[in-house]
């Protein structure tokens, strides 16, 4: 009789969901335990929904609340204190200690609080956590004014909540332009515009050096040039580092996050890690990275799983995307050369042709090439065609002789079949196949 | 699992199945109806020409109905934050009531068959058809006059790449 297997998971988000899902998917016998210091299991992406009011506590769930019950799964309301690897086993902090023949890192990562005066007042929050957001909420019937800290995505989505709270907000980013990790800078200036218009001050090149206020109340936050924006509450949305306090002491590969390969194997024989926490391969970029993104964890998560059920699966590798909306106006962008130069940014040079379209006001079209390959696009208002550029772009497509037409192209996958059709040996997922085998007859 | 496909040969690109597909989704489920109405969404399927310039001319102007393909593993499922894109018997449905609008989902697919407006928008297998049978069981299928729409499984469907074009057509007189 084959042997139950044991499989740890630390962490219950995205990615450990997803692979905890997919073991039990094809182990139907195996034990599972998932371990996570949240109570409950929720979309951290939908905070922001939740601050602003739109969605209550009970609709932050992505998977029903009895998922784990219903599947066999074990969860566990504990916090891994200890890896050790040679004894393949892990501590967690109500003292249990849990062997496992297969374990999965999916531990995260936890907001980067800028190192500044007065940062861990009673009054700055990130928002990463639900309790994060209860934190705000609770503080929202004492709170004029809020200062946010950081123009990417998690800081905008935050001034926006707080605006639709009744909140005046000013939005503090060092970088010389809003959103400076996701667009170029004629694009997120017209998401400056759009904040602005809403209400919400926007400073750029506005590096905060201090929290100012006294042990109960929060007084404002200064910048460099001395300036004090006054308010009583503080939101950072400065970006995430990947939680690895579990690797202290391990021999486990790590550089900025834990080094996996293309298995989504660890340095360290049956640990794998997936999500946040993992830096894996980088379609565009050709090194590992960690592009921290919802989607990127749950396919990570997965394909983490069927390694561990030694169902050998490569990890094709993510690339740098995103998508939101800021007051009613959706915008995706993907790939590398809208970033700026910088170290977590991209590389000058990275593209070679910039195509550009505002076919009416408020929609807002940007690709960007290198050899005759997408290598990034931003799309503003109108959001359609994304699905099909990005496809192309991962998969290195030349769009010759497409390109008069790329701006245009809509949804539609048809007009570009026949690029896929001759780069079918990059394209073997079944449905693909299915469709070149289609148009092929 | 039963799935839709078109035939290209068959394709005349009369978008019948996209009318079809947006009147199935309106509260009366009728053509004047919902156009007097206003209740007319997006369709789900639409027709497409196969090929830019200069492709257009060597494949001869094919054109042909896409859709999902409820993929497996599928994109859409994994990108979404609210779970509201899930799989269901194979199936790849969008529960619109847990929908937020983030459109990570159109994101991720890679066949342009998710639509967002308001909510994400997808080919849902006509639920109130489940009843029906052949060929009315979807919109789409039962609209198309020239039945280039199919429904069933990839390998019957192979079967009817495999037949001359002409058999529907004798069949039919």
């Amino acid at each position: 009789m084959k042997k139950t297997q044991r499989f740890v998971i630390i962490g219950a988000s995205a990615a450990g969901s997803s692979a905890a899902e997919t073991l039990r998917r094809y182990d139907p016998t195996a034990q599972i335990t998932v371990v996570s210091d949240e109570k409950i299991t929720y979309s951290k992406p939908l905070l922001s929904y939740y601050l602003a009011g739109k969605l209550g506590e009970e609709q932050l769930f992505f998977r029903a609340p009895d998922f784990y019950e219903r599947l066999g799964i074990e969860r566990i309301h504990a916090r891994a204190v200890g890896l050790l690897p040679e004894k393949s086993t892990v501590e967690l902090s109500d003292g249990q200690k849990l062997k496992y023949d297969k374990l999965l890192l999916a531990t995260g990562a936890a907001p980067r609080f800028p190192k500044v005066e007065g940062i861990h007042r009673d009054g700055v929050f990130g928002l990463r956590k639900l309790e994060d957001a209860q934190g705000i909420l609770t503080r929202l019937p004492k709170t004029k004014r809020a200062v946010v800290l950081g123009g990417g995505l998690v800081g905008l989505k935050a001034a926006e909540a707080l605006k639709e709270r009744g909140v005046d907000v000013t939005v503090l980013i060092d970088s010389p332009h809003a959103l400076s990790q996701m667009l170029d800078e004629s694009s997120a200036r017209i998401f400056e515009r759009i904040f602005e218009q809403n209400g919400v001050t926007i400073r750029t090149k506005a590096k905060p050096v201090a929290v100012l206020g006294t042990k109960e109340k929060i007084e404002g936050v200064q910048i460099a040039s001395g300036e004090v924006f006054p308010c009583d509450l503080v939101v950072v949305g400065k970006g995430v580092d990947p939680s690895l306090e579990l690797l202290e002491g391990t021999q486990i590969r790590k550089d900025y996050g834990v080094c996996v390969d293309d298995y989504l194997r660890t340095s360290v024989e049956n640990i794998y890690a997936a999500g946040d926490v993992a830096q894996a391969r980088d379609v565009l970029r050709g090194e590992p990275w960690i592009n921290a993104l919802w989607p990127c964890a749950v396919e990570q998560g997965r394909v983490a799983a069927l390694n561990m059920l030694n169902k050998e699966t490569i990890y094709r590798g993510s690339m740098r995307m995103n998508s939101v909306q800021f007051f009613g106006v959706p915008v995706i962008s993907a790939g590398l050369a809208v970033l700026t130069p910088g170290p977590l940014g991209g590389r000058p040079g990275e593209h070679d042709e910039t195509l550009e379209a505002q076919p009416v006001p408020g929609i807002y079209r940007k690709i960007f090439l290198k050899d005759e390959t997408i290598v990034g696009f931003v799309l503003v208002g109108d959001v359609e065609a994304a699905g099909v550029l990005r496809i192309l772009m991962e998969r290195r497509v030349t769009i010759a002789p497409v390109k008069d037409e790329l701006l245009e192209l809509g949804p539609d996958l048809g007009r570009v079949l026949p690029l896929i059709i001759e780069n079918k040996e990059r394209f073997v997922e079944r449905e693909f196949q299915e469709l070149v085998h289609t148009v092929g007859v | 699992m039963e799935r839709l496909f078109c035939d290209p040969r068959r394709c005349v690109g009369c978008r019948a199945c996209e009318i079809a597909c947006a009147v199935e989704h309106t509260p009366s489920k009728d053509l004047f109806v919902s156009v007097l109405n206003r209740e007319l969404g997006p369709p789900r399927r639409r027709v497409q020409t196969v090929g830019a310039q200069p492709y257009r001319v060597a494949i001869g102007g094919v054109v042909l109905s896409l859709g999902c393909h409820h993929c497996d593993p599928a994109p859409c499922v994994d990108a979404c934050i609210t779970g509201a894109m899930h799989k269901e018997d194979g199936q790849t449905v969008c529960d619109t009531d847990k929908c937020v609008g983030c459109w990570m989902c159109v994101m991720r697919c890679p066949y342009g068959a998710i639509t967002p407006k308001v909510k994400a928008i997808k080919c849902d297998l006509c639920p109130d058809r489940r009843e029906k049978v052949g060929r009315s069981r979807y919109a789409c299928v039962e609209a198309c006059p020239t039945e280039a729409l199919f429904a069933g499984t990839f390998e019957e469907f192979q079967r009817v790449l495999a037949e001359p074009v002409t058999a529907v057509w004798e069949g039919r007189q």
